[in-house]
C-alpha cells in the first residue's frame, strides 16, 4: 500500500513538473496550441455540441439533444440566457427537450454521472419532474425576455407551459395569439394548441389545429394524439 | 460550427454586391400589401435611363451621413469611409475566399464549395472621384431607380429604402469633388471616326454597347484572366455613357482615365484630343435602338408531387436567402442585413436558416410580426410575391410596394419559385 501510494505521489509530481515546464515557457496564445501545431483551431467545441444538439432536437431525439448540451456545458442549469448567444441556444435546446420529455430526461446513457452533476435531470421522482418543468419554463421565459417577440421562443414556451396545469391558460393565450397571425413555428406547437382547445371543449378549433399539425408533420407521431378532440 | 463556416454564412453580404451606390423606393411603403397586381405583364420597356434634368444640389453633409447609414462601404470602395470590416464586406471577403487567404485552414472541399458560391460576387465599382466622372443627376436617379448598367456583372445595385431627398443628398456628397469642366457644345468630333476607333481600340473586349451595331468583340468574363476579370465585369454598357458623363468629362476620361481615378481598370489608349472628341461624338450622338424587352418569366403552376422543407431549403433558402436572413444567435450576433439590419434597413428579424425560423415571420414596417406566408391582395403568399417582384425588377418593371428578393442578386428561377409555392400550398410540410 505504502509503495503504491509513494509511486502515485511521484507520478503526480512528475506530471505537475512537466506541466509547469511547458506551461511557463509559452504565451497565452501558444498555450492554445499555436506554438506546437501549425494550424489554427477551427472548431469551437461548444458550438459544435450545440449544433448537434439542435439537430437531435429537430429529429425528436430529446435525450441525445440534452446529452450534447450537458457534455459541453455541464453547468448550464446555473447559466443565464442573457450571458451569451451560445448559452441561449443551449438553454433553449435543454428546456424544450425537458418539456417534450415531461421533465424526465433519461440521460444516464448519454452523459456520465460525474458530468451530469444534478441527478434531477432524470426526473425519477415526481417532484424532480415538476422542478425540471418549472426550470424549463423559467429558462424559456428568460430567453423570451432577451429575444423579445420571437415566435420560436413563444411557441416553445407555450409548449412547456402546457405541461403544467397551472400554466395551461397562459399557454393557450400565447398560442392563440400566434395562431391568429399564422406564426406557430412547429407541428408540436399546433399539437399543443389542439390539445388545449379540446380541453376547453372547442372541438372545431382543435380539429383545425390538428389538421395544420398534420400538414406540417403528417408522417410523425407528433400529431397523433390530441386528447379529448 | 466551424468558424470559417460561420463567417461564410454571414457572407450575407454576398447577397448584395452592388453596381454603384445605394437605391430606393421613393415613398415609405406601408406593410406588406401591394397596391396592384403582383405580377405585372411582360413589357417591352427598356430599363429606365436617367432623365436630363438640371440637378439642384442637396445637403452634402447629410449625404455623407446617409452613405454611412446605407453602408455603401460594404460593397464599394471610394465612399469616403473605411471599408467595412471583413465579415461585413462582401467584396473583400469574396476576393479573399477566391485568393485562398480566407479560411486557409478550412477543409479543401469546404473552400472549393465557397469558391463556387462566391466566384461571381467579387467585384463592385469604386465610387472614388465620382464627381469628376459622373453627372450628379444621373447618380441621384440611379440611386432612386437602379438598373443594370454592367451587364456582365452578376450582382446589381440593390433597391434600398431611399427617398428622393436622401438620394439628392447622397448624390451631392458623392460628386462633391467635382472639378469644373468646360462645356462642349456642339461636340466637335467625327462620330464615324469614333465608331472606327471604338473597334480599333478593342473597346468591345470589355464593354458592351447595346443599341448600336455589334462591336467586333464581346466581353466574356469566363475567358478573362485573374488580372482582366475585374475590368471585364465592371465595364459599363456604353449605351448609358451619354447619361452618366458630360461630353467634357467624357473627353477628359478617355484621354487619361487613371489621372482622374487611379484605381480604374480602364486603360489609357494614347488618344489625341481629336480622337477623344470623335469617340465622344459617337458615344453621345449615335442613335440607340431600344433595348430588346426582357419579359418577366412565366409563373409555373404548383407541382402535383410532394415538396418538403428539406427540398425548399436545399434549392432555395440555403442557396441565397439565409445569407442575409439568419439567426443572430447562431452567427455571433449578426443575423445578416435581413435579420439584424443593414444597408439602411431596420432589423426585420427574418431567419431562413431553419424551419422554425422561416415559420416565425418577420417584423414589418408597422412594427408587428407578420408571417411570410401572409396572402397579398391577389392571394399570392408574401414570400412568393417578393421572389416574383425580383423577376419584375430584372425586367425593368419594379413593383412599387414590394422589394424584390434576393436583393441585388439574380432573381430566383421559375422552377425555384414553383418549389416554394408548391410547398406553401401543401401546408409547409417539415
Amino acid at each position: 500500500m505504502k509503495i503504491a501510494k509513494y509511486i502515485g505521489t511521484r507520478a503526480l509530481v512528475v506530471a505537475l513538473g512537466a506541466f509547469a515546464v511547458v506551461g511557463t515557457t509559452t504565451t497565452d496564445a501558444e498555450a492554445c496550441g499555436g506554438a506546437w501545431i501549425d494550424f489554427e483551431m477551427l472548431l469551437d467545441f461548444r458550438d459544435h455540441g450545440i449544433d448537434q444538439a439542435e439537430e437531435a432536437l429537430e429529429e425528436g431525439r430529446y435525450e441525445a439533444a440534452a446529452g450534447y448540451i450537458i457534455r459541453v456545458m455541464p453547468h448550464v442549469r446555473q447559466l443565464k440566457a442573457s450571458s451569451s448567444p451560445e448559452v441561449r441556444r443551449a438553454l433553449r435546446v435543454l428546456s424544450v427537450a425537458t418539456a417534450r420529455s415531461n421533465g424526465q430526461l433519461k440521460i444516464d446513457r448519454e452523459v456520465q454521472s460525474w458530468v451530469m452533476g444534478q441527478k434531477e435531470w432524470m426526473g425519477k421522482k415526481s417532484e424532480d419532474r415538476a422542478n425540471n418543468l418549472e426550470w424549463a419554463i423559467n429558462s424559456l421565459r428568460s430567453i423570451d425576455k432577451v429575444k423579445k417577440d420571437d415566435p420560436v421562443v413563444q411557441t416553445e414556451l407555450a409548449e412547456a407551459l402546457a405541461k403544467v396545469d397551472a400554466h395551461k391558460g397562459e399557454a393557450r393565450e400565447i398560442l392563440e395569439k400566434l395562431a391568429k397571425k399564422d406564426l406557430i413555428v412547429s407541428a408540436e406547437g399546433y399539437a399543443v394548441l389542439a390539445e388545449l382547445r379540446a380541453e376547453k371543449g372547442d372541438s372545431k378549433g382543435s380539429k383545425l389545429a390538428m389538421d395544420q399539425c398534420r400538414k406540417i408533420d403528417g408522417e410523425s407521431t407528433v400529431c397523433g394524439t390530441a386528447r379529448k378532440s | 460550427m466551424m468558424r470559417g463556416g460561420r463567417l461564410l454564412a454571414r457572407l450575407p453580404l454576398l447577397a448584395m454586391v452592388v453596381a454603384l451606390g445605394c437605391k430606393t423606393e421613393r415613398h415609405p411603403v406601408p406593410s406588406p400589401e401591394p397596391s396592384a397586381e403582383v405580377t405585372p405583364p411582360p413589357s417591352a420597356a427598356p430599363p429606365p435611363v436617367a432623365a436630363k434634368v438640371a440637378f439642384v444640389p442637396g445637403d452634402a453633409a447629410h449625404g455623407k451621413k446617409l452613405v454611412e447609414k446605407f453602408e455603401c462601404s460594404r460593397c464599394h470602395m471610394g465612399t469616403g469611409f473605411e471599408p467595412a470590416r471583413l465579415d461585413q464586406n462582401c467584396v473583400t471577403c469574396h476576393q479573399e475566399i477566391m485568393a485562398g487567404t480566407f479560411g486557409r485552414n478550412a477543409p479543401a472541399t469546404e473552400r472549393a464549395r465557397w469558391k463556387k458560391t462566391v466566384a461571381d460576387y467579387q467585384d463592385a465599382p469604386s465610387l472614388a472621384a465620382m464627381g469628376d466622372r459622373l453627372e450628379p443627376e444621373w447618380v441621384m436617379a440611379y440611386i432612386l431607380e437602379p438598373h443594370d448598367v454592367r451587364p456582365t456583372l452578376v450582382p446589381s445595385m440593390p433597391r434600398l429604402d431611399v427617398t428622393e431627398k436622401q438620394a439628392r443628398d447622397m448624390a451631392t456628397y458623392l460628386t462633391a469633388n467635382r472639378k469644373p469642366a468646360k462645356k462642349i457644345s456642339p461636340i466637335k468630333g467625327d462620330a464615324k471616326k469614333g465608331r472606327r476607333l471604338l473597334e480599333d481600340k478593342s473597346c468591345g473586349s470589355c464593354h458592351l454597347f447595346t443599341g448600336v451595331p455589334d462591336l467586333p468583340m464581346k466581353p466574356d468574363p469566363k475567358e478573362a484572366t485573374k488580372e482582366t476579370r475585374a475590368g471585364t465585369v465592371l465595364a459599363p454598357d456604353l449605351r448609358y455613357a451619354r447619361d452618366r458623363y458630360s461630353p467634357a468629362n467624357m473627353v477628359r476620361w478617355l484621354l487619361d482615365p487613371k489621372s482622374i481615378k487611379p484605381d480604374t481598370n480602364m486603360p489609357a489608349h494614347s488618344l489625341t484630343q481629336a480622337d477623344a472628341m470623335s469617340l465622344t461624338a459617337y458615344l453621345v450622338e449615335t442613335k440607340l435602338a431600344p433595348l430588346p424587352p426582357k419579359p418577366i418569366p412565366k409563373r409555373l403552376p404548383v407541382l402535383d408531387r410532394k415538396v418538403k422543407y428539406e427540398e425548399v431549403d436545399e434549392k432555395v433558402f440555403h442557396v441565397t436567402c439565409r445569407h442575409c436572413h439568419a439567426d443572430p444567435d447562431a452567427l455571433m450576433g449578426d443575423g445578416g442585413p435581413g435579420n439584424t439590419g443593414g444597408f439602411g434597413f431596420p432589423p426585420r428579424k427574418l431567419d431562413f436558416s431553419t424551419y422554425r425560423g422561416t415559420m416565425a415571420g418577420y417584423v414589418a414596417k408597422d412594427g408587428e410580426r407578420h408571417s411570410v406566408f401572409e396572402k397579398m391582395k391577389d392571394g399570392t403568399p408574401r414570400l412568393v410575391a417578393s421572389l416574383l417582384a425580383r423577376q419584375a425588377e430584372e425586367a425593368g418593371k419594379p413593383i412599387p410596394d414590394i422589394r424584390g428578393m434576393p436583393l441585388g442578386l439574380p432573381a430566383a428561377t421559375p422552377e425555384q419559385i414553383q418549389i416554394v409555392e408548391t410547398w406553401i400550398a401543401q401546408g409547409r410540410p417539415r
